[in-house]
């Protein structure tokens, strides 16, 4: 990171017990501020209000600084080797734990709704999972992975390295709805 | 494969309480995931790793189509009256509440760099919640915000409309540096 910002960002810190709970917390509310106000942006656009679209882009990017530096102060940034690591462990807790033990919820309460938005996103973190795994063994080696495109369905979050499918595998959306990266 | 609602993302119902418990859950894991993703992607640019940095930042992205996706379920997304108003009680609540008690505790343990993560996101929210308060007015007028652009401190995530600073107040960042909406 540039060493102008590198000065003025809170430092990795050791942290107390409470204040580390605390920045914990912070951290969840700021993440989830940052996806809500994408989310309203959207909602701003489809009424009409391109600017007010915009603010909440704005806001959300501001939220997002604010996330990074908890985490920073919470030591949660390390080198990219160590942060694909902590990503696919948070991967494979979602789909082995969280999103099983949830569906199984949605089940017995009959909540179809929820139940596809867990199916979708455990769907995706199956994906994400194993590229993380992939990317970990290439960066041990000191190398990039290759330069192919990443592409994610905008309805489920289905994510796929190379050529788009002709429709989303996960939820059947036309490959018009893939983002490419 | 299911039903009717193919392209749309889940759509919201009435939930049992433990279903709604655990989608907030899961919207939480989410929201942490993305930001956690964005974050690492930094850190794979600046330890070049670029396509490494584009994997992270397209799975952020399917995390967030994964948050939008339960917090429809969850019936959290209004119309943009409704959602400035959700977002100015977010705002006020981490002001008032949140972050005031967790400098406080912060401050009690000596965790310094802990305070200057939470001054700097707490000067932030101040700002937010100003903006999204004359935001709703307008928009309860149907009036759209002005067109001017809205601008954000890259360190602090300190938030303006219209010109950046010569300096961020909050953190001393150029205000060249600024992320313009």
């Amino acid at each position: 990171m540039d060493e102008v910002f590198e000065k003025r960002l809170p430092k990795p810190e050791d942290l107390n017990a409470m204040t580390e709970e605390s920045l914990k917390a912070a951290f969840a509310g700021e993440s989830q501020a940052a996806e809500k106000y994408l989310v309203y942006a959207e909602q701003a656009e489809e009424e009409g209000f391109p600017n007010v679209a915009k603010l909440f882009r704005a806001i959300s990017f501001a939220e997002t600084r604010h996330a990074r530096n908890h985490l920073r102060t919470m030591k949660g940034i390390h080198a990219t080797a160590d942060n694909l690591k902590a990503a696919f462990e948070g991967e494979s807790f979602e789909i082995d734990e969280m999103y099983p033990a949830y569906r199984e919820i949605a089940k017995v309460q009959e909540n179809a709704q929820a139940g596809r938005s867990i199916r979708y996103a455990l769907k995706a973190e199956m994906d994400h999972k194993w590229m993380y795994a992939q990317s970990r063994e290439t960066v041990l080696t000191g190398k990039d992975i290759e330069d192919k495109p990443v592409s994610v369905c905008l309805i489920c979050g289905h994510t796929v390295i190379g050529d788009l499918p002709d429709k989303c595998p996960v939820c059947a959306a036309a490959k018009e709805y893939y983002r490419t990266f | 494969m299911e039903h009717p609602f193919l392209n749309t993302p889940p759509e919201p119902e009435d939930k049992g309480a433990m279903t709604a418990e655990n989608i907030k859950a899961a919207l939480a894991g989410e929201s942490q995931a993305s930001q956690k993703y964005l974050a690492f992607a930094d850190v794979a640019d600046s330890e070049g790793y670029p396509n490494v940095a584009r994997l992270f930042r397209a799975v952020a992205f399917a995390e967030s189509t994964h948050a939008r996706n339960h917090l429809s379920v969850l019936g959290m997304i209004g119309s943009t009256a409704d959602n400035l108003k959700a977002a100015w009680g977010g705002e006020t609540f981490e002001i008032d509440e949140m972050y005031a008690a967790y400098d406080a505790v912060a401050a009690l343990q000596g965790n310094a760099s802990a305070r200057t993560s939470i001054r700097y996101a707490l000067k932030a929210e101040v700002d937010h919640q100003g903006i999204y308060d004359s935001t709703l007015k307008g928009v309860e007028g149907k009036k759209d915000l002005g067109a001017a652009p809205v601008r954000v401190c890259p360190v602090c995530g300190h938030t303006v409309i219209g010109d950046a600073p010569h300096e961020c107040p909050q953190c001393g960042t150029a205000g060249g540096y600024f992320k313009e909406f």
